[in-house]
C-alpha cells in the first residue's frame, strides 16, 4: 500500500479547497446563529497575542507597568469575550442540533476544546500571582486533592500553573480547535432540521 | 468540493460567501471592542497578603495560626494526602478516596515546615531563639503541650501594645519566646521566604508557593476573603476582586456548593467534582442521549434561528 496516495485520497474525499476556504455556502447559512463560532475563535486568536506579549515580558510585568496592566487588561477582556462567544456557540449549536447527519465528532471534539477552555482560564487564575491566585488557588486545590488531582498537579505550584498556562495547555487547546475546525470546514455546515420523519438523523 | 460535500448539498441553492473577511471583519470588531472595555475598566489585580502585613496588622491572628498549628488545630495539621498519611478528614464517597490513590505527594509537616524551620533559621542570628528551640525540642510531648495550650488560652485574651503582643503571664516555657521571634520574623518580611526555602541547591530557584499558601490558608485568607466577597457561600472561586464578571461560566460548578447537601458536607468537594464530571460527560455525548437530544426539536428554536429558511421554502 502506498501510504502517500492513501493519505491523498482521504484528503482529496474529505477536503476540497473550496471545503477548506469556501467561497460559497448554502442559503441556510444566514443566521446570528452562525457568528459565534466566529467570535470565539476570534477572541481566542486576540487572547493569544496578547498572551504572547505577557508571557515575553514575564509573569510580573504586569504588576509594575502601565503598559503591563494594559495589555493584561486586554487579555482579560479578550478571556471574558472568548467565554461569551463560546458559550452561545455552545447554546447556539445545541438548539440546532447541530450534532446531525455525523456531525457528533464535531460536537464532542467542541466539548473537549470547551473543557481545556475552562481548565486554561483556571491555570490563568492561578498564574496571576496576586491575591486573586493566593485565594483561589488554596480555594481550589481541595477539589483538585479530593478527586485526586492533586497528587501531579498542585495549584499552590506557581512555577507548574504558569508553564501549563503560558505554553502545554494551549498547545493542546490549538491543536483540538484546528481539528475542530478541519471537521466542520470538511463536513459543511448541518442542514436545518426538517419534518419528523428526520428523526432518525438526530445524531 | 469534495464528494462528500458535494453529495450532502445536493438540490441546495448556494450563496456567494468570503471566509477570510468575515473571519477579519469579527476580529477587528472584537479587537476594538476589548480595547474599549480595557480602557474603561481596567482590570483586578488585588496585591498578594503577605506574612509582613498579617503580623503588623493582625499579629494576634497571626500569632493564633501558628498556635493551631503546634497544637495540631489548623486546617493543614490532618489533611491527608496529598500532604500526610492522616485518613481522619480524606474525601470519601462510598468509602472510596481518589486522594489516596497517589497518596502523599506533596509532604507537609506542619509543626516543622512552619515553627520549627523558619526559628532555626533565625536561631543562626538570635541566640534567645536559639536557647528556646533546644528548650523546646529536648522537653517531653506532654510538657510541650501544657506550654502550648497555655500560651494559646493567653492569646485569645492578648492585648497588642505598640505592636507588640502582650499576654498574662503564666508558664509557657520556651514558646512565648518562639512565637515572638515568628513575630518579629513576619514583620521582617523574612517568613515567606524562610517557610519556602528548602535544603537543595536547586531550592534557589524554587516557585512553588505551596507552603506559604498552606500557611494561612485558614482563618486569615477567610478574613481577606470575606471583606471582598469573596468566601464559598458567595460563590468563591468564580468571583473576582472588585467589580468585574470574574469566572462566571463556572457558575454551573460553584452553584452546587450553595445548596444542602454538598454545602455542609465533609465530602463537598469530591462530590461536587464528581457531580461536574458526570456532567461534562453528558454533554459530551448528548448526542446520543435519548430525550436530550430531542430537545431542540420540541423547544423548536431552529425555528427562529433557520426562520429565513423555512420561509422561502415554504
Amino acid at each position: 500500500m502506498n501510504l502517500t496516495r492513501k493519505t491523498q485520497e482521504i484528503i482529496r474525499d474529505n477536503m476540497s479547497m473550496e471545503d477548506l476556504l469556501p467561497t460559497k455556502m448554502p442559503v441556510y447559512v444566514n443566521s446570528f446563529a452562525y457568528i459565534f463560532g466566529v467570535i470565539t475563535l476570534s477572541a481566542l486568536g486576540f487572547v493569544i497575542l496578547t498572551g504572547i506579549i505577557l508571557a515575553a515580558f514575564g509573569p510580573q510585568w504586569y504588576h509594575f507597568s502601565n503598559a503591563g496592566h494594559f495589555v493584561n487588561s486586554l487579555h482579560f477582556w479578550g478571556v471574558q469575550i472568548f467565554f461569551a462567544g463560546l458559550i452561545s456557540h455552545l447554546i447556539t449549536k445545541f438548539f440546532m442540533a447541530a450534532w446531525r447527519d455525523g456531525r457528533w465528532k464535531t460536537w464532542a471534539l467542541g466539548i473537549i476544546a470547551f473543557g481545556i477552555s475552562v481548565f486554561e482560564a483556571y491555570t490563568g487564575y492561578l498564574s496571576q500571582t496576586n491575591w486573586d491566585s493566593q485565594w483561589i488557588s488554596v480555594q481550589a486545590k481541595d477539589a483538585m486533592n479530593a478527586l485526586g488531582i492533586g497528587g501531579f498537579f498542585n495549584a499552590l505550584d506557581t512555577a507548574q500553573t504558569l508553564t501549563l498556562h503560558v505554553i502545554v495547555i494551549p498547545v493542546i487547546l490549538i491543536i483540538f480547535v484546528a481539528i475542530h475546525l478541519l471537521v466542520v470546514r470538511s463536513d459543511g455546515p448541518v442542514k436545518p432540521i426538517s419534518d419528523k420523519k428526520d428523526m432518525k438523523s438526530e445524531r | 468540493m469534495s464528494k462528500k460535500t458535494d453529495q450532502y448539498f445536493k438540490g441546495i441553492p448556494m450563496k456567494p460567501y468570503d471566509l477570510i473577511k468575515e473571519g477579519l471583519i469579527v476580529f477587528v470588531a472584537i479587537t476594538i471592542l476589548v480595547f474599549i472595555l480595557a480602557i474603561i475598566f481596567s482590570s483586578p489585580d488585588y496585591p498578594p497578603v503577605k506574612a509582613k502585613e498579617i503580623a503588623t496588622y493582625e499579629p494576634v491572628a497571626y500569632l493564633q495560626t501558628f498556635a493551631d498549628i503546634l497544637q495540631g488545630k489548623s486546617e493543614i495539621s490532618n489533611y491527608g494526602p496529598p500532604y500526610d498519611y492522616d485518613k481522619e478528614n480524606e474525601q470519601n464517597i462510598f468509602g472510596i478516596a481518589p486522594a489516596s490513590i497517589l497518596g502523599v505527594t506533596i509532604p507537609i509537616n506542619a509543626i516543622n515546615d512552619f515553627v520549627i524551620g523558619p526559628l532555626s533559621h533565625l536561631a543562626v542570628i538570635d541566640k534567645n531563639v536559639s536557647k528556646a528551640l533546644e528548650e523546646f525540642k529536648d522537653a517531653s510531648p506532654q510538657q510541650r503541650t501544657l506550654w502550648i495550650d497555655a500560651y494559646a488560652n493567653a492569646l485569645n485574651s492578648a492585648k497588642v501594645v505598640s505592636g507588640q503582643v502582650q499576654v498574662s503571664n503564666g508558664d509557657y516555657g520556651p514558646v512565648s519566646v518562639m512565637m515572638n521571634g515568628l513575630l518579629e520574623l513576619g514583620k521582617s518580611g523574612l517568613l515567606d521566604a524562610s517557610i519556602q526555602s528548602g535544603e537543595t541547591p536547586y531550592s534557589f530557584y524554587t516557585l512553588n508557593f505551596t507552603k506559604p499558601l498552606l500557611l494561612f490558608q485558614g482563618k486569615i485568607y477567610h478574613s481577606v476573603a470575606r471583606s471582598l466577597d469573596m468566601l464559598g457561600e458567595d460563590w468563591g472561586i468564580s468571583n473576582e476582586t472588585g467589580n468585574y464578571p470574574g469566572a462566571w461560566w463556572l457558575w454551573p460548578y460553584t452553584f452546587w456548593y450553595q445548596i444542602p447537601p454538598f454545602s455542609t458536607s465533609p465530602n463537598g468537594d469530591l462530590e461536587v467534582g464528581l457531580i461536574m464530571i458526570a456532567l461534562f460527560l453528558v454533554l459530551l455525548f448528548l448526542p446520543f442521549i435519548p430525550v436530550l437530544n430531542k430537545i431542540p426539536r420540541w423547544t423548536k428554536i431552529y425555528k427562529t434561528i433557520w426562520r429565513d429558511w423555512y420561509k422561502n421554502k415554504n
